[in-house]
């Protein structure tokens, strides 16, 4: 079957089933002609070369999806076919009321099951849907919600057979994901095909963002005008971390995880530097067993204690309402045409792929006759089991399976696996064929009913083979064009090129968590900076003399490098008995830089750094997150120390490199970043970081100097930056005395010990302190008792030789060096203390959550 | 007649390092029910909390929820209640609807009290139905058996095959390990026989209480006293539901004071919080229940 360019639909036969843009003869259905007319004005060549773009876009701005179960959470590019879906007008008409009555079915049911309970009674749905199902919360049973409203943001996900209609293939109900990306995808489309987005007539998204924004600010008990609305994200690990954290800035919400959150007197506070700030509304990315440790499930922490009591108190809505995880169980579906006839007296419009749940026993029959055409699927996805297609399965696995469900048929539900239709994406230069589903979104509209977002996530099968549709299964995602018939007005959330802004020159109370996350992120940057001038001060030693005889600076540095080491990942000394691998120095060296079992080698610390900034990247700039992206392209070899592949010339260049991607992201926070608490947290950390680093340099190679010290010095200077300013002042003369004047004392060297102290001296003077405070806070006296010493210290005499030994220099360095930690823990006590993590009063610790499995995965 | 208890249950928590946030939920009032008489307990709690609420919760018990928002080293939990126990008749077994009857109308009749009591028939977070535990159970419910007196049997046997031994278990260990290593104690007996009774598709209930300290003249001093106890209660049709107490071989009499009942511990918890801070913990509880001499309520 040959494939066509991409001006028309992909070559007839496709995939058995409906084909989305051409009929089975081929040819293209009229929606789509605009589309394939406009992708042939622009001809293959601009089409693959834009779509180049796009990607390398798409990977800058770090649009991610994590894979779950990677251990390393791993995230992965988000992956995006530029050829969207077309949804004619007509059609799109028919879905939105077919879609806006399913919305308002399930809130009638959830209404009932979490009040009177007479669809139990009158045997419209089965109790073993309800009784034993993780998400029925019994404890906010009863609980009235604002407006009666239930699902603030609904989706469903679409399938079509090959009848050509659409049917609903599940329901998502407590916290959908995918809205974020549809909304990056609109975003990255209309850059790539701005000519056919045109003439395609698409409706915009904006509204629907618009309707929910407006719905989830009508829910605050207080302070209507301007509540503060959160959006609750399980964390990092989640594998949409991204899109909590697209969504948050774009519906302008604080992006909060569970611990920035407290309960006093019955009501929610955001932990900020200056305080505690009352919180109106909770948007939440997170399962809703996982919301409250106290009353809900008690193995969570990723929720906030006594969240379920104010919620019952009416003090903070929660969107959607806790407990409606409890309409996720597929068995639903099966009863969903008799309930809307009794709830809603209609018949239903848009009904589900035919269902069956096996605790009935006439549909168990049914199930096990016909099993190889269906799909089996777990009775409540909150036990997290992968849905079954027998059809794949061998004769042994698929008696088990008969076994599983006739052992407790109540826990299975089987669904017919529909013949899902199929619409042309970009393979290199051609169109092919993939299989599809579109998750479709409904935001509540203030005053009742639902809006629909014209448009929606469509997600691709990840070969022409598979059937199966999962972003897990490494499949693809497609922009959903939804057709206007008239022209299409602009409406947009993004700020608007000529609009009115009102001027204000504060950005918001930084929460103490960001503020922590900032204050690591200084230190990592500085850490893997530190260790990389020290490394690349090693290795350019290496690669220049090949042996330890000649450069008798080297086992200092050695020193230095293993006193840097985590105590629990020693590494060697230049003294004692080297022998073997050991006496290699650059044996020594490589896993300094690539051992990542070891938490302080280079790819360790950058693991990290990347980690902490993939945290607060909605408060950095783009260009600073890209440079740290950069720093993640390590070149990792696949094996160990004994790889001779790696020549010390390859990591000196590599060494090289990072010092000055580091100097970068550097430049970027001192130049571009405004000097407020973000800025500030992110420079303590760096001034602290530089300060031990300078100190711990120091205190392995000069306290006690070698008997030819030139070259340690010489060697100093370059780990320390300094080289060039010392030969300026002092030419060829290499002096103790001078080195730690440039080195320690003088004010003017941006590198020296004194700067660090004196510049955190001042950051720590501009932190927010409660009005009227007199005299020095704690961390103030701190920074000042570190600074005063080392402004009193004469060079001369720290420099000064006792037998084998500076004892003024080591003294000074442990002074320092000792009050550092406590100026660090004074701030942690004064600003980041209430991070300390809740736990439960009882005489065991369940594991902690990570916060992976907490949310709705697509 | 009614035998009237005082009881008095405090709870203290102390911590190596100032606890600064602590909120909890407590089920140490007792439930209204026909054969006991409640007076309303006196709840007094150090430090004074900042909110303290009583509802009931949606198995129908009172519970209170409290936080302390001042840091603190030591928190003291007292309730004080007097409450009567009228003895209850129980059905004679061998009157009882046989088990299989009751285990197929639980899953067919929808009306009360079938419906209320399917709620008890399921996994719970404690509890969860295995096969194994039906094939304990299976030689006390043969067919046909009257489900009490089948259950009676399993009671029977579960005290007669189970040491008590408080050190054997903690609050974290499973019900298959308490299965396996055949001792533990009241908690973990009543989590057993509901897994072995829920296994076999019946419907019972966690419930939660205190068992009198001072033994009447000549009677043995009952297991269990001087902490909270646990029992079950089974489900038996037409005949309701009757108190089975597998720890002391027994259907719970006047000596049993009834506070409040749920699927499983976890339900029904005495006391259950989250605190922020506290470092190392301790943890003393006493329960002192004393017949009080037959007088109007204070």
């Amino acid at each position: 079957m040959p494939d066509r360019p991409p001006d028309s639909p992909p070559a007839a036969p496709a995939p058995p089933g409906y084909g989305e843009s051409a009929g089975r003869d081929g040819v293209p259905r009229p929606h789509w002609t605009p589309l394939f007319d406009s992708l042939r004005d622009l001809g293959p060549p601009e089409l693959v070369r834009r779509w180049r773009e796009a990607s390398q876009l798409i990977r800058e701005n770090g649009v991610t999806y994590n894979v779950y179960g990677d251990p390393h959470g791993t995230a992965r590019p988000w992956q995006l076919d530029p050829i969207p879906l077309l949804i004619p007008t007509a059609e799109a008409a028919t879905l939105e009321r077919g879609l806006v009555q399913r919305g308002r079915l399930l809130e009638a049911v959830l209404a009932d099951l979490y009040g009177p309970q007479r669809l139990l009674k009158d045997g419209l749905v089965p109790p073993e849907l309800v009784f034993p199902n993780p998400g029925f919360l019994r404890p906010v049973h009863g609980l009235r919600v604002p407006d009666g409203r239930y699902l603030h943001l609904y989706a469903a996900n679409l399938g079509r057979g090959s009848d050509g209609r659409w049917r609903v293939l599940g329901d998502r109900t407590q916290a959908p994901s995918g809205a974020g990306y549809a909304l990056e995808n609109r975003i990255v489309m209309t850059r790539t095909l701005p000519e056919a987005f045109r003439d395609c007539k698409v409706q915009r998204l904006a509204p629907f963002f618009q309707a929910l924004r407006d719905t989830l600010r009508s829910l605050a008990p207080r302070n209507k005008d301007n509540p503060r609305v959160v959006l609750l994200t399980p964390g990092p690990y989640n594998e949409t971390y991204f899109e909590h954290a697209y969504l948050a800035r774009y519906l302008g919400y604080t992006l909060v995880e569970g611990g920035d959150l407290t309960v006093r007197d019955n009501r929610v506070y955001l932990k900020v530097l200056g305080g505690l700030q009352p919180v109106e509304v909770i948007f939440r990315r997170l399962d809703d067993d996982f919301c409250d440790p106290l009353e809900l499930r008690p193995d969570s922490f990723l929720g906030v204690p006594g969240l379920v009591h104010a919620v019952r108190r009416g003090n903070v809505a929660v969107a959607n309402a806790l407990g409606t995880g409890l309409l996720e169980t597929p068995a639903l579906a099966a009863f969903l045409p008799a309930l809307c006839r009794a709830l809603l007296g209609e018949e239903l419009e848009l009904g589900s792929a035919r269902t069956w749940w096996c605790g009935d026993p006439e549909s168990l029959r049914a199930v096990l006759d016909r099993l190889p055409d269906l799909v089996v699927k777990p009775t409540f996805p909150a036990s997290r089991l992968e849905p079954a297609f027998p059809a794949e399965l061998s004769a042994n696995q698929l008696a088990a399976l008969v076994d599983r469900i006739r052992h407790r048929p109540r826990d299975y539900v089987a669904q017919e696996r529909l013949d899902l239709s199929s619409s042309p994406v970009l393979e290199g230069d051609q169109l092919v064929s993939r299989k599809l589903v579109v998750r479709a979104y409904l935001a509540a509209q203030v005053g009742g009913g639902f809006a629909v977002m014209p448009g929606g996530l469509t997600r691709v099968s990840a070969s022409a083979d598979t059937t199966v549709v999962s972003m897990q299964r490494g499949g693809g995602s497609k922009d959903t064009w939804v057709l206007a018939e008239a022209e299409v007005g602009d409406f947009s959330l993004l700020p608007a090129a000529n609009g009115r802004v009102t001027l204000t020159r504060s950005g918001g109370d930084l929460p103490s968590r960001v503020a922590d996350n900032l204050f690591w992120l200084g230190r990592y940057a500085e850490r893997a900076e530190g260790l990389t001038r020290l490394l690349r001060g090693i290795v350019v030693r290496l690669t220049e003399r090949p042996g330890l005889a000649d450069c008798p600076e080297l086992p200092a540095l050695l020193k230095a490098l293993a006193d840097q080491a985590d105590p629990k990942w020693p590494r060697p000394t230049a003294t004692g008995a080297a022998t073997g691998a050991a006496a290699d120095p650059f044996a020594r060296v490589f896993p300094a830089v690539y051992d990542r079992a070891d938490p302080n080698s280079l790819v360790s610390v950058v693991a990290s750094l990347r980690l902490v900034a993939s945290v607060v990247r909605d408060l950095i700039s783009l260009d600073m997150w890209r440079v740290v992206n950069t720093l993640g392209d390590f070149p990792v070899p696949a094996n160990s120390a004994d790889d001779d592949e790696l020549t010390p010339a390859d990591l000196l260049d590599l060494l090289n490199r990072t010092v000055i991607t580091l100097a970068a992201f550097g430049g970027l926070a001192a130049e571009s970043m405004t000097r407020g608490d973000v800025w500030r947290f992110l420079d303590m950390g760096r001034k602290l970081e530089r300060s031990l680093h300078t100190i711990g340099l120091l205190k392995a190679t000069l306290v006690r100097p070698p008997a030819q010290e030139g070259p340690l010095l010489d060697a100093i200077l370059e780990v320390a930056d300094s080289a060039m300013t010392y030969r300026r002042r002092y030419l060829g003369s290499l002096r103790a005395e001078a080195v730690l004047d440039l080195v320690v004392e003088d004010e003017t060297n941006p590198r020296s010990l004194a700067s660090q102290l004196a510049a955190l001296a001042d950051d720590v003077d501009h932190l927010p302190r409660p009005a009227g405070s007199a005299g020095r806070a704690p961390e103030q006296r701190f920074a000042l008792a570190a600074l005063g010493s080392v402004r009193l210290a004469e060079p001369d005499r720290l420099a000064a030789v006792e037998g084998d030994a500076r004892p003024a220099l080591a003294e000074l360095l442990d002074h320092v060096g000792g009050w550092l930690p406590i100026l660090s823990d004074a701030i942690t006590q004064q600003y980041l203390s209430h991070l300390q993590t809740s736990r439960h009063l009882a005489t065991f610790e369940t594991p902690r959550s990570t916060g992976a499995d907490a949310g709705d995965r697509l | 007649m009614t035998t009237r208890y005082a009881i008095v249950h405090v709870t203290t928590y102390e911590y190596t390092e100032p606890v600064s946030l602590c909120q909890n939920v407590a089920h140490l009032a007792a439930r209204p029910c026909a054969h006991q008489s409640n007076s309303s307990p006196v709840l007094s709690i150090s430090p004074e909390p900042a909110v303290i609420e009583e509802r009931v919760d949606y198995f129908g018990n009172p519970v209170h929820y409290f936080t302390i928002q001042e840091p603190h080293r030591r928190l003291t939990v007292r309730v004080d209640h007097v409450i009567g126990v009228a003895p209850r008749p129980s059905p004679a077994p061998a009157s009882t609807p046989a088990w299989e009857a009751v285990r197929d109308r639980l899953t067919t009749d929808r009306g009360t009290p079938w419906l209320d009591a399917a709620q008890f028939a399921f996994d719970s977070r404690y509890v969860a139905a295995h096969p194994r535990y039906a094939d304990f159970a299976g030689p006390s419910f043969p067919p046909g058996r009257p489900v009490l007196a089948a259950a009676l049997d399993l009671v029977h046997r579960v005290h007669a095959g189970f040491a008590f031994d408080p050190q054997a278990t903690t609050l974290a260990t499973p019900v298959l390990e308490v299965f396996e290593k055949r001792r533990g104690v009241c908690q973990d007996f009543a989590h057993l026989l509901l897994a072995c009774l829920r296994s076999l598709g019946l419907a019972a209930r966690y419930v939660s209480g205190y068992l009198c300290t001072v033994p009447p003249a000549g009677t043995p001093r009952l297991v269990g006293a001087d902490a909270t106890h646990a029992w079950v209660s089974l489900f038996c049709g037409d005949a309701g539901w009757v108190d089975l107490d597998p720890t002391n071989d027994q259907i719970p009499a006047d000596r049993h004071v009834l506070l409040a009942w749920g699927r499983d511990y976890d339900d029904v918890s005495p006391l259950k919080g989250v605190i922020l801070g506290g470092g190392q913990h301790r943890v003393k509880v006493s329960v002192d229940v004393t017949p009080t001499p037959d007088e109007s309520p204070p």
